[in-house]
């Protein structure tokens, strides 16, 4: 305890030279013994030398709770375990939905060793996350254990960091290294667009509920890639959500272990450590944090000076230029945002629906952003148009840009003269040709002398 | 990821498969048959194979819709049969990488058997086009390896009547690009039509003038008229093109409220101008030369 006294003083100092989450460094860590929180003392550092500042409290004090006078009174929250029933009426499932709409973010540990609370199940239900019935069950794998500390139960998993979730999705959670993830309690998503895995169980492992005599497996509910070890939601408002299957793998004694894999693997340190780095710094917004810059839209001509920039009004068929800049929070600064290999930025051009759906491409780099740009024609229809950049992909916070111009129809002297169409020329013709006449008939019937009166005289 | 985890799994498991092969304790299987019966059909016209003992079948097994595949098999620990807790058969789509695993019942003496229709696939499964891996996962808790290897090949048969049932889901990424149709211009007809029409309307005047040369259409008044009148005629005559010529600007550059003015005092001295010319026109007429 006096240890860990001194270091928070040590890291209090760094914390005001370091940089902080995107969105604020107040973290509230709910852990129900004080007596564990010197197991993971070397995470807790972590979080303090990257500027966190860390309260720790236990969900049977009734004092506390996440908001005060209806704002956040934390920025971020990590869960610990309970061994209790659950987290107590400050942290009921409502008030956690309720600190995610208000912009917060959550990092939900889960352990295997005990039973998972309902609580918790009915807050991971809100989310159409899915804990096994009996909430107790552990992932246990005969192929992909750990030989040193679990010959016999085969449940401290070892994997691969994960890679990319899709070839066009960023990874933020990819290295060398095996992690190894002990008695993980495993659960499955739920089909919801704002849930994305990071970490799957491996194709050879199931779950199975430990208390339950050595019963052969029969029936089960989900098996390998199915069962979901790490997992994160995003909320429309970009807030996050993240469920760690193994509280465990964040304690000290894991962040250096040695490990091994059955067969001839090598006896290898574990990467946990800079996997919970890895985790905690997306779920508290320091990594997957976009940012739009100038945006700026004009018509297509080589000088552009600040009157043409951004008009409410353009007509049908004009050329137009539209440019926007993306900068990406990277741990302590905006970085240029780059695209991963197979994903676009797409502007649409709507009235409804699309017109328009085009890809943004990078015309340049700054410091600290990326400007991406399209030229396209505006559509030929009039009405009330918007510029639309709508990018929502997972593991990156929603970008959602809306900016209405108004599309007007050629004015009567836009369009091209009468003498210029082929066409025309048969009519204009016509026209002149019957002014010419009436100019000649107008000179005839004024001078001519007739014609009739002269035979009439002759006779 | 999917993929990407199975790959790496499977190069795991070949960098672990060669040496447990040789162990003494490793679990493999005994006595493995995989049947196919189609229901409402006869006893004989089922289809059976025997696997070899932790080897794969050569050729691939079919499982139409009405059709119940059927895998037994004895599990066992080296030499001796025995109970284990996983096993497992493991079927994977190898385009996707999608798994899912079936767990056989087990006996205390290690006999396993499993039943599977087409009904208890994911529907991701009816839709494939390469026959499905399935693979034996036998394993337990302890020092024995666990087996992983495959069994034979299953191809799901499809009645191609029956429309393969699809699951729609929707993940955020990029959509397809809509690139807008514009109508197409209006046309002219072909310059030639124009020309040929154009031609026809200019002919007009010269035969208006060779008719009106026929009739005897002359000028012979002309002289006498400027004679008598030279002001007004002329300006009356000038006023009558300045309109034409006022119209002429209106169609090429002129707007309205440049024409009105202009009109007004053309058309102001062809009135006042007018009344003097049309006044000398008469004079004629009394004069009888009309």
């Amino acid at each position: 305890m006096m240890r860990w006294c001194l270091s928070f003083f040590l890291f209090g100092f760094l914390a005001v030279v370091n940089a902080l989450s995107s969105s604020g460094n107040r973290l509230l860590v709910v852990l129900e013994d004080a007596s564990e929180q010197s197991n993971y003392s070397t995470f807790w550092e972590d979080l303090k030398a990257r500027g966190y500042d860390i309260a720790f409290e236990s969900p049977k004090n009734d004092k506390l709770s996440l908001f005060e006078l209806g704002e956040r009174a934390y920025d971020h929250l990590l869960l610990l375990p309970p061994k209790s029933k659950g987290f107590g009426p400050s942290l009921s499932p409502k008030n956690i939905v309720d600190f995610l709409n208000k912009d917060g973010n959550v990092l939900l540990a889960l352990s295997g060793k005990s039973t998972t609370p309902s609580a918790i199940s009915s807050l991971l239900l809100e989310l159409d996350l899915h804990l096994s019935t009996d909430r107790s069950s552990i992932v246990v794998d005969h192929f992909n254990y750990d030989t040193i500390s679990a010959a016999e139960k085969h449940d401290v998993l070892l994997l691969q960091r994960p890679g990319q979730l899709r070839p066009d999705t960023k990874s933020y959670f990819d290295g060398e290294g095996v992690l190894a993830l002990p008695r993980v309690a495993p659960h499955t998503l739920g089909d919801n667009i704002l849930i994305a895995p990071i970490l799957r169980a491996p194709a050879t492992a199931y779950s199975y509920n430990p208390k339950e005599e050595n019963a052969a497996i029969e029936d089960i509910a989900a098996t390998g890639s199915q069962l979901a070890l790490v997992s994160t939601l995003q909320t429309r408002s970009s807030s996050r959500f993240t469920l760690l299957g193994s509280v465990e793998s964040l304690q000290d004694k894991w962040f250096t272990a040695t490990v091994k894999a059955p067969g001839s693997g090598k006896e290898t340190t574990t990467v946990n450590q800079e996997f919970a780095k890895q985790l905690t710094a997306w779920t508290f917004k320091e990594t997957g944090v976009l940012k739009v810059g100038k945006i700026e839209h004009h018509l297509a001509q080589d000088e552009i000076t600040a009157q043409d920039l951004n008009p409410t009004i353009y007509r049908v068929k004009n050329e137009t230029v539209f440019s926007i800049e993306v900068s990406e929070y990277s741990y302590d600064k905006f970085v240029p945002f780059e695209l991963p290999a197979d994903d676009a930025l797409q502007l649409e051009f709507t009235m409804l629906s699309p017109f328009h759906r085009l890809k943004l491409k990078p015309a340049y780099h700054t410091e600290n952003s990326t400007v991406f740009r399209t030229q396209f024609t505006v559509p030929d229809q009039h009405g009330i148009f918007s510029f639309r950049v709508n990018y929502k992909r997972p593991f990156l916070t929603n970008i959602e840009e809306k900016h209405e111009v108004t599309v007007r129809h050629f004015a009567h002297n836009e369009f091209a003269r009468s003498w210029k169409i082929s066409g025309a020329w048969v009519w204009i013709a016509g026209l002149w040709s019957v002014i010419g006449g009436f100019m000649a008939f107008v000179a005839v019937w004024l001078y001519s002398e007739p014609t009739s009166a002269k035979v009439k005289k002759n006779q | 990821m999917q993929l990407w985890h199975s790959l790496l799994q499977l190069s795991v498991l070949a960098s672990t498969a060669l040496p447990t092969a040789a162990a003494a304790s490793a679990w493999g299987y005994t006595d493995a048959t995989v049947s196919v019966h189609t229901k409402g059909a006869g006893v004989g016209a089922s289809f059976k194979k025997v696997i070899p003992d932790n080897k794969a079948l050569s050729k691939p097994v079919s499982l139409g819709s009405a059709d119940t595949l059927k895998v037994t098999l004895t599990a066992q620990e080296g030499r001796t049969a025995k109970r284990a807790h996983q096993v497992f058969l493991f079927l994977q789509d190898p385009e996707t990488g999608l798994d899912i695993a079936y767990p056989f019942s087990v006996k205390e003496n290690g006999k396993s058997r499993i039943e599977l229709t087409q009904k208890d696939l994911p529907v991701q499964f009816l839709s494939v086009s390469e026959p499905l891996d399935a693979r034996l996962l036998i394993g337990s808790f302890g020092e024995a390896d666990a087996y992983d290897g495959t069994a034979f090949k299953l191809t799901v048969a499809r009645n191609p009547n029956e429309p393969v049932p699809t699951l729609e889901v929707s993940r955020y990424g990029k959509l397809p690009e809509i690139h807008h149709i514009f109508k197409t211009d209006a046309q002219s007809p072909p310059l030639v039509i124009t020309l040929v029409f154009l031609a026809l309307v200019l002919a007009a005047l010269p035969v208006l003038g060779g008719v009106w040369l026929v009739l005897g259409v002359n000028l012979n008044h002309l002289p006498t008229a400027f004679k008598s009148a030279p002001l007004p005629h002329a300006v009356f005559l000038g006023s009558l093109f300045a309109i034409q010529g006022i119209f002429f600007l209106y169609y090429t550059s002129w707007n309205l409220f440049q024409v009105l003015p202009a009109v007004a005092v053309a058309g102001t001295v062809a009135f006042i101008s007018g009344s003097r010319a049309l006044g000398e026109v008469q004079g004629r007429r009394l004069a009888g030369l009309r």
